[in-house]
């Protein structure tokens, strides 16, 4: 025993006996201060693996809804009240990976600690089992994600007060980050998971960051490609949220029109896309742009797509909800709108008034997705749609 | 969303944050549960040796046998552990200097460290090891990647699983939260509104006339000078100290500021606050002081003093002598881990609750178990 710190359960259920506490139990899952015990050793455990096991007492782990490479995911419950469902994602040792905690789980686990909003994912809690695995408890997302809503287009059939509901939520979450100094650097529709009451939840961390000091570069390697944006493109090596409003937009065009609306093969030809789609970058709308170290636009140049353009294929949202469309969609990245603006913008009031959340459009049979979803390796592509993620981050070329 | 609503989001307000009292009442607990363990470990490993005196290998680790003295094992208080935590804090300093890391990642691993031994004692896992490993794993939540290999030999005699090793109780020990909110960007930002104060390009906050004209001479060169040598408090005591434990980082940068320009930084505040807000004010100000006290405590160079050394350095020694023998191969008892090396307690259990599958699993089907073929 005492080269087993911890007390592992057999299964989870039988394994009351061995359980340590500490005197705060009342505590809830992450959020108090922790308390002295007035009890002596017990079990023979240090106060660091005594609140381990406490929070890990206060879950059942139920049957497997995913298995991936990265992580497995179980279907899990509070011990205390059977009907609160909770995911449980446990994430694998990674045997490829040999220099302790992946920078994913890293990345993940720092800022889902310290956020809380209804319309991002919640981590309830977090414990290690066994051999050292690690356990991420969060919420339970039975209804699958937007990804799946938009292409089962037989399936699901949503309009724009609909439209209007989802990218308020996805905008709401965005600001939030945003508003905590965060850059989630990986928005796109299958990361925006649903909740049982039809609520939209951003997921996967595994790339976010803080923002960064003005001196310190970041990578430009972020964010799955169809949803980067110029300026990451072109190798920018400082930038801010408007990395994230780029994809914003994105989802809102995908939304509308059912797929997704620049879907390039390669990086080169996103940027040639997003030239014919947007408009091609240059001095004149984006002062400095040709500055960027990777830099390159195909000839001739479009001249920057106009209110007409996006009229005809997003009418469906309304002339207010091209509106912001297009400023989520401008070139410059000091120019395009900022979430807090978004938030402030005329669409949200104008006509039709976006769907109550539980009347929102819906697919069943998210058991199998959510466990799809949060079995991947955050930041890193699924198989499915490999080609166009961004390629698993180099830790060592940037600093 | 204003700076304390963010703030009481945080982690570390949520969880790391204490009064004196109960942080006392951790570290003393922690400290007991520790010394208890040394105890036991040690009775257990003084029985075994007894059993086989003529066969040492049955103690695998060397260094342990030596250190052990006899009569009751001395082990060390909380005040003593508090010291020699302080002074492996300074070490990391050093080595993060010698790495040539940012002050965040300095930063972020000093109270990675103050926060493991809340709950984890010295004499369960000695200091020197986890200072690498915590300033290892600032560099990888402080966004400033080092490769392991690079890493292990800029410290020297280090290899990358020493490193390593007690990565995973260090991140239980954090509770599995890695943000760590610092003073210095509110320093930056107090500086430079402070600096536009100074040349009248912004009002006062509450446009008192009589608050400007009170203006301190020179402000300029005194805003200069107060943001160097409240940068080297945040640098040093602001990390040393319990500070980050008991105030926020708005307050330790203000008592920062306080002790590098007493009267600068009292008018700033003013410029804050109506006058209508006196109350507040006093409040403020009285916060700002105690946590000034506490900053002074700690002197910002690094060099200990020759009495100090002398007692770091009887401390060091009474640590060898009380530290727990069953956990000083961190390396060895990963490996056991990672590899699946149990002990043969732990296989026997793992054997018996196989068989009680098995026959579960028999159990319920009439015909038993399938046919394999």
């Amino acid at each position: 025993m005492a080269n087993s710190p911890l007390v592992v359960p057999g299964s989870g259920e039988k394994s009351t006996a061995n359980r340590t506490k500490l005197s705060n139990t009342a505590a809830a899952s992450n959020g108090a201060t922790p308390e002295a015990s007035n009890t002596s050793n017990e079990g023979g455990h240090d106060l660091a693996e005594q609140m381990n096991e406490e929070e890990k007492q206060k879950y059942v782990k139920g049957k497997k809804l995913g298995e991936g490479t990265y992580a497995n995911v179980y279907l899990g419950h509070l011990r205390s009240d059977p009907s609160k469902l909770v995911a449980i994602k446990k994430i694998k040792i990674q045997k490829e990976y040999t220099e302790g905690m992946a920078p994913d789980a890293v990345r993940e686990l720092k800022h889902l600690q310290e956020i809380s909003h209804p319309n991002i994912i919640s981590l309830l809690s977090v414990f290690s089992s066994k051999d050292q695995n690690l356990n991420l408890v969060l919420e339970y997302l039975p209804l699958g994600d937007l990804e799946m809503l938009i292409k089962d287009v037989e399936g699901v059939r949503y309009g724009a007060a609909d439209i209007k509901a989802w990218m308020g939520m996805l905008t709401r979450a965005i600001w939030f980050c945003h508003e905590n100094f965060i850059l989630h650097r990986d928005i796109k529709p299958n990361n925006l998971l649903i909740a049982a009451d039809g609520e939209v939840k951003l997921a996967d961390f595994g790339l976010a960051r803080s923002f960064s000091d003005p001196y310190r570069i970041m990578t430009s390697n972020v964010i799955t490609r169809w949803y980067r944006p110029p300026e990451l493109l072109f190798g920018a090596k400082h930038y801010s949220g408007a990395v994230d409003i780029w994809s914003v937009g994105l989802v809102f065009a995908e939304l509308v029109m059912r797929i997704p609306y620049i879907a390039g093969d390669t990086e080169v030809h996103q940027i040639n896309l997003i030239c014919q789609a947007v408009g091609t970058p240059n001095e004149e709308n984006w002062p400095g742009v040709s500055k960027l170290p990777e830099y390159t636009v195909p000839e001739p140049p479009t001249p920057v797509r106009l209110r007409d353009h996006y009229l005809s294929l997003f009418g469906t949202a309304g002339p207010e909800g091209v509106d912001l469309l297009m400023k989520m969609l401008i070139l410059d990245p000091r120019r395009r709108i900022t979430a807090r603006e978004a938030l402030q913008h005329g669409w949200w009031a104008a006509d039709p008034v976006p769907t109550k959340k539980q009347d929102l459009p819906r697919n069943s049979g998210g058991d199998a997705k959510i466990g799809e979803d949060l079995k991947r390796r955050p930041g890193v592509l699924d198989d499915e749609r490999g080609a166009k993620v961004a390629r698993k981050l180099d830790f060592t070329a940037v600093r | 969303m204003s700076e304390d609503e963010r703030y009481r989001t945080s982690t570390q307000y949520r969880l790391w944050s204490y009064s004196p009292d109960s942080l006392l009442a951790l570290r003393s607990t922690t400290n007991r549960i520790a010394a208890e363990r040394v105890r036991e470990a040690v009775r257990r490993l003084r029985e075994a040796r007894a059993l086989s005196s003529a066969d040492t290998s049955e103690v695998e680790n060397g260094q342990s046998t030596s250190a052990i003295p006899e009569g009751e094992v001395d082990c060390l208080t909380v005040d003593e552990e508090l010291k020699l935590v302080a002074f492996y804090c300074r070490q990391t300093i050093q080595l993060g200097d010698h790495l040539k890391v940012p002050t965040e990642v300095k930063a972020t691993a000093i109270q990675y460290i103050k926060r493991f031994y809340i709950t984890n004692s010295l004499m369960t896992y000695h200091p020197a090891d986890i200072l690498k490993t915590a300033l290892f794993f600032a560099t990888k939540t402080e966004n400033h990647y080092f490769r392991l290999t690079k890493f292990a030999d800029a410290i020297g005699k280090t290899k990358p699983e020493d490193v390593l090793a007690s990565e995973f109780l260090l991140t239980q020990g954090l509770r599995f939260t890695f943000d760590v909110r610092h003073p210095f960007r509110a320093l930056e930002g107090a500086v430079m509104e402070l600096q536009a104060l100074s040349k009248g390009d912004i009002p006062p906050f509450h446009g008192a006339g009589a608050v400007i004209e009170a203006r301190p001479h020179n402000m300029e060169r005194r805003v200069k000078n107060a943001h160097g040598k409240a940068r080297e408090y945040l640098k040093s005591s602001a990390l040393l100290t319990d500070a980050y434990f008991h105030f926020t980082p708005s307050q330790i940068m203000m008592a920062a500021l306080m002790i590098a320009d007493k009267e600068l930084t009292e008018w700033y505040i003013k410029c804050k606050f109506s006058a209508a807000a006196g109350g507040l004010q006093q409040k403020v100000l009285a916060t700002l002081e105690k946590c000034a006290t506490m900053l002074k405590e700690v002197d910002t160079s690094s060099e200990p003093s020759t009495t100090e050394r002398k007692e770091l350095k009887a401390l060091a020694k009474k640590l060898n002598k009380c530290r727990n023998p069953e956990k000083m191969d961190l390396v060895g008892l990963q490996r056991a881990k990672r590899e699946g090396e149990e002990s043969v307690d732990e296989k026997i259990v793992k054997k018996r609750k196989l068989e009680r599958e098995q026959s579960a699993k028999e159990g319920e089907d009439l015909f038993g178990p399938a046919i394999k073929k």
